[in-house]
């Protein structure tokens, strides 16, 4: 017998490939973003303490989603793209 | 020999029912119910159903793959659907697909939420759909394996295996099955679809991502009044989703209810600016702790209070169910919306 596959679906078309840019973790800018539930923030804290020990943190700054349950708006990816070569994220739950 | 997953069609030789279910569960196909096979014949049928409507399923997320009619009604299929209820489950389907419903939100949350499927219009009575006593309870084909079929789409074209990307920390029973359809007969205002702006010959399914029926009990109450005492009472719930993440809820009316709220002059409109004044939570029933969390995510006390949600349009309200003095509230994930979609016929 032969039955349909359930679970099967067409692959999306994806969005353009990007080509990565190498990160120095040294100097260069970097995105600690929250998820806004509980801890995150203080994770990422102790994260930029720990930067500190080894570099400026002058450039390293957080951000945070609008909500816990919503995806990260266009605009704070896009700026996040544009002003940090690196972003660290934090799930807090 | 192809991955499994990439196969559309695939031949299982001649396995009975039994050895089906086994495949099926080794597949991680089953919500851990019995499945129907979801044989090529019974597909056709179901597919025939929709032959009308030709609009494109958008990726579906989070897995993110576009879904062929063949796949989804193998789900339908293997709920135990009829192929009428077929047009009603894609309806379903694209409702949980509006972007503002969030559904790779609702999908891999730790909340509880499932997907709420309410139909309205005249399909309900062609389908058997019970509005009445025991709605959202046993008893009808209809209500049964509509619910679970798009329950079982969402696992296994969305993704949304438990404990992978469904990390929901409980579950809820809903997430076998939630559909029931409107008392519109007994509804002494307007039905829910019209109040969204659809003809009363529509036919029309409404999906919310929703915990389980939260029971309103009032058998003392002889007034609207004294009813919305009681419902408010119950709505205003610090642990519900909505207080903190802020989005809408279902007020669903039982008939007796309603006809005691309507006698005393109540309509949608006023019972939901009441519900809003009265049912707003008290900071004194919210631990610091937790207010800390609320206030640091933006949710602030109004003076003494929280709110509910965001303004009264977050109430939701209809009837359904049948003799008894019951009613129930039913709050969603927060970040949500309330989607309808026309059943294309």
């Amino acid at each position: 017998m032969r039955i349909f596959n359930p679970s099967f679906g067409m692959a999306a078309a994806g969005p353009a490939k990007v080509t990565l840019q190498p990160v120095n973790w040294a100097t260069d800018a970097i995105a600690l973003i929250s998820n806004s539930k509980p801890n995150a923030r203080e994770l990422l804290e102790g994260v930029r303490a720990m930067l500190g020990a080894h570099r400026p943190v002058d450039n390293i700054h957080f951000h945070a989603k609008n909500s816990a349950s919503q995806p990260a708006p266009k605009e704070l990816i896009e700026k996040v793209a544009k002003n940090y070569k690196a972003a660290l994220l934090a799930l807090g739950d | 020999m192809k991955d499994i997953a990439e196969q559309e069609v695939i031949d299982i030789g001649d396995m009975d029912v039994e050895a089906f279910n086994e495949y099926a569960n080794e597949q991680g196909w089953s919500d851990g119910m019995p499945l129907f096979v979801p044989s090529e014949a019974k597909v056709a049928k179901f597919v025939e159903t929709v032959r009308g409507d030709n609009r494109p399923y958008p990726p579906v997320p989070p897995r993110q793959i576009v879904p062929t009619l063949q796949a989804l009604a193998a789900n339908a299929v293997m709920a135990g659907c009829k192929p009428e209820y077929f047009p009603v489950v894609t309806a379903a389907l694209r409702g949980v697909l509006d972007p503002d419903y969030n559904l790779h939100g609702t999908l891999a949350t730790t909340h509880s939420c499932a997907p709420m499927v309410m139909v309205s219009g005249p399909i309900r009575h062609e389908l058997n759909i019970n509005c009445g006593t025991n709605c959202f309870g046993q008893g009808r084909q209809a209500n049964a394996t509509i619910g679970r079929a798009l329950g079982l789409m969402l696992l296994n074209v969305a993704g949304a295996k438990p404990g992978e990307m469904d990390r929901s920390t409980q579950g809820n029973p809903a997430k076998f099955t939630f559909c029931f359809g409107e008392n519109e007969e007994e509804n002494p205002w307007t039905p829910y679809h019209v109040q969204r702006g659809f003809a009363p010959t529509d036919s029309v399914v409404t999906v919310m991502s929703g915990e389980g029926p939260h029971n309103l009990n009032d058998h003392g109450s002889t007034t609207g009044d004294g009813l919305l005492t009681t419902f408010a009472g119950g709505m205003s719930n610090p642990g519900a989703n909505t207080v903190y993440g802020k989005g809408p809820m279902f007020l669903i009316i039982g008939p007796e209810h309603a006809a005691t709220l309507k006698r005393d002059g109540f309509t949608i409109e006023s019972i939901r600016e009441e519900l809003w004044k009265r049912s707003r939570i008290h900071l004194s029933r919210i631990s610091r702790e937790n207010l800390d969390t609320y206030e640091s995510t933006g949710h602030k006390p109004d003076g003494d209070w929280l709110t509910i949600g965001r303004d009264p349009g977050d109430i939701h309200i209809t009837v359904a169910g049948g003799p008894g003095k019951h009613s129930a509230f039913i709050p969603s994930f927060g970040g949500t919306t309330v989607a309808c979609t026309r059943i294309a016929r």
